[in-house]
């Protein structure tokens, strides 16, 4: 959202790998598993991501919105605050943020709409403006967002290798289905997914990486990081998590009072 | 959590209403600090938190500490008659710098400020803009009512980033319905839809023109006639001049005046000044001197840097 990463609050809440996706006491008790938890999070996030094809905001926006529902988890239990309401929340919040309102109204009758049969998923505009108060203050209030987007477009042009747009696009898209945007500095992630498509599409930019110097063994890491979750997650992205794999998990979670 | 403000601060006296709602001068019970207290608008039954609001947080948290922006000390959720409220906690400032300069034109003390005043002013006005522009904030309505003033120390802060913005370069169409007209920047009026850092160092222009005049640069009343004012005294721009200014959505064709002498309109300020601010005023926003230049202009040699 700002030009400057470095002095920004996103910067200075980056994450120790090791302190994003811990499963909260809450949830554990639950018996939910990390994997589950994981699971959760992926299912969670295409939510995110249908409600807000059918409202109709910008790329960014959904972007913002899933990081701050992984934000909020490594912060609080799925047990207590329930992600079926704090994923169109965090919509309904990212969309203020980034200056391109979506009425709560409007949010609701979606969420009816995409999620009629399952009684779980519907929430009234009051539980929306109660759970944003909440979100708030899980958030500490620290609500802009950096995203790979706009370096990934800038170092795609400096490679000269702007025809890999769309193929690296939909690599970043899918870094939400993670939790790196919580680890790595933005621009590390639209390197990583470079990286990745140069390889996968044989264009040999060995010599502008080693220009560029930056820390190889990092965007490496981010590159097996995205390459592992494609080969364990083989998610259709169109229906997202099947359903006889997510109900059981999601079931373990209280509904709603 | 949900706390009841009135068990944390002490309302003293309501000071005036902000762009989302009425602001109060308070009194922390437990630290006796005297805050401002920002309350958001109560119409929460529908859309939640104003987005000016949750801007001016987001803002305030992105930029880190500066003397001379505004800081927001806490950010408190209350109840009122069953119903969520937000206050924003703010360091309190016992005026602004609208309220400061009425003083000294009104009266029976109306009197010029004083010329090192108003070089220190503007001086901490640049430090606070060069903070918020190097954050990659655009203030968007810097204007003498936003300017707070702690009369006993001599400070000046920023305050109410509720139309702020992180900008993004290259800038994309933001609304434009911003700045209060006098201070706002002639691409703004004529309907530019990429604009930057430069609509705030022109405010910065009218508001040390103001400093030196005690009363307003181009007091319009209408965009059109907001316009006008600036033409008349910096002379119609032209395509050699401003290129692509006749491209604007908003542009029409207007009395073809010449640039009048600035000295004119600010006859007390000393000849540096009259430079500083003719490069702050100059109609194409890339011609226009940035807050970390502006620092840097011989005017203010004279200042003792080191104070602040």
């Amino acid at each position: 959202m700002a030009a400057n990463f470095w002095t920004s609050s996103h910067c200075k809440q980056l994450l120790d790998p090791e302190d994003v996706d811990v499963v909260p006491a809450a949830d554990r008790e639950r018996g939910i598993t990390p994997e589950e938890f994981r699971l959760v999070k992926i299912h969670m996030s295409s939510h995110i991501w249908r409600l807000a094809q059918q409202v109709k905001v910008r790329q960014r926006v959904i972007a913002t919105a899933v990081t701050y529902f992984r934000r909020v988890y490594t912060r609080k239990s799925m047990s207590e605050y329930d992600p079926r309401l704090v994923a169109p929340t965090c919509l309904y919040l990212a969309s203020k943020v980034e200056e391109s309102t979506v009425q709560a109204r409007l949010l609701v009758f979606y969420i009816k709409k995409m999620c009629g049969s399952d009684d779980k998923y519907r929430f009234e505009i009051k539980d929306i403006l109660e759970m944003e108060m909440k979100l708030l203050e899980a958030l500490d209030y620290y609500l802009v967002v950096f995203h790979p987007y706009r370096p990934l477009l800038q170092l795609l042009q400096d490679a000269g290798i702007t025809d890999l747009t769309q193929f690296a696009w939909g690599l970043v898209n899918d870094t939400y289905k993670m939790d790196l945007i919580l680890i790595y500095p933005p621009y590390m992630i639209a390197l990583a997914c470079i990286y990745i498509a140069s390889v996968l599409k044989d264009k040999d930019i060995t010599s502008w990486f080693e220009e560029l110097r930056v820390d190889m063994n990092i965007v490496k890491n981010i590159s097996m990081e995205i390459l592992d979750f494609y080969d364990t997650y083989k998610i259709d992205p169109q229906r997202g998590i099947p359903e006889d794999k997510i109900s059981p998990v999601m079931n373990k979670l209280p509904a709603k009072a | 959590m949900e706390i009841n403000i009135v068990d944390k601060y002490e309302k003293l006296e309501k000071v005036g209403e902000g762009t989302y709602g009425k602001v109060y001068k308070a009194q922390d019970r437990a630290t006796g600090q005297l805050v401002a207290l920002k309350k958001t608008r109560l119409e929460m039954d529908e859309e939640g938190i104003p987005p000016t609001a949750l801007r001016e947080i987001s803002l305030l948290n992105l930029l880190s500490r500066s003397l001379y922006v505004v800081r927001l000390l806490a950010v408190e959720q209350a109840a009122k008659n069953g119903r969520p409220v937000l206050y924003l906690v703010f360091e309190f400032l016992d005026t602004d710098l609208k309220k400061y300069l009425d003083a000294y034109r009104r009266g029976p003390a109306a009197r010029p400020l004083p010329p090192h005043l108003v070089k220190n002013f503007l001086y901490q006005l640049l430090k606070g803009v060069a903070h918020c522009h190097g954050h990659g904030v655009l203030h968007r309505d810097l204007k003498p009512q936003n300017l707070l003033v702690d009369k006993e120390k001599g400070i000046l802060k920023i305050a109410d980033l509720g139309l702020g913005r992180a900008f993004t370069v290259p800038m994309k169409s933001y609304t434009h319905e911003i700045v209060t007209l006098w201070y706002r920047a002639p691409e703004v009026l004529l309907g530019a839809t990429h604009y930057s850092t430069g609509v705030d160092m022109w405010s910065v222009g009218c508001i040390f023109a103001e400093m030196v005049r005690r009363q307003a640069l181009f007091p319009g009343d209408s965009e059109l006639q907001q316009l006008l004012h600036i033409f008349r005294l910096l002379g119609t721009p032209t395509e050699d001049q401003w290129p692509g200014v006749s491209g604007f959505k908003d542009w029409h064709e207007y009395p073809q005046w010449k640039p009048q002498s600035l000295a004119r309109v600010v006859p007390t300020l000393e000849p540096e000044g009259v430079d500083l601010l003719s490069k702050m005023l100059q109609l194409d926003p890339s011609n226009r001197i940035s807050a970390i230049a502006a620092m840097e202009h011989p005017y203010f040699d004279s200042l003792d840097k080191s104070q602040f």
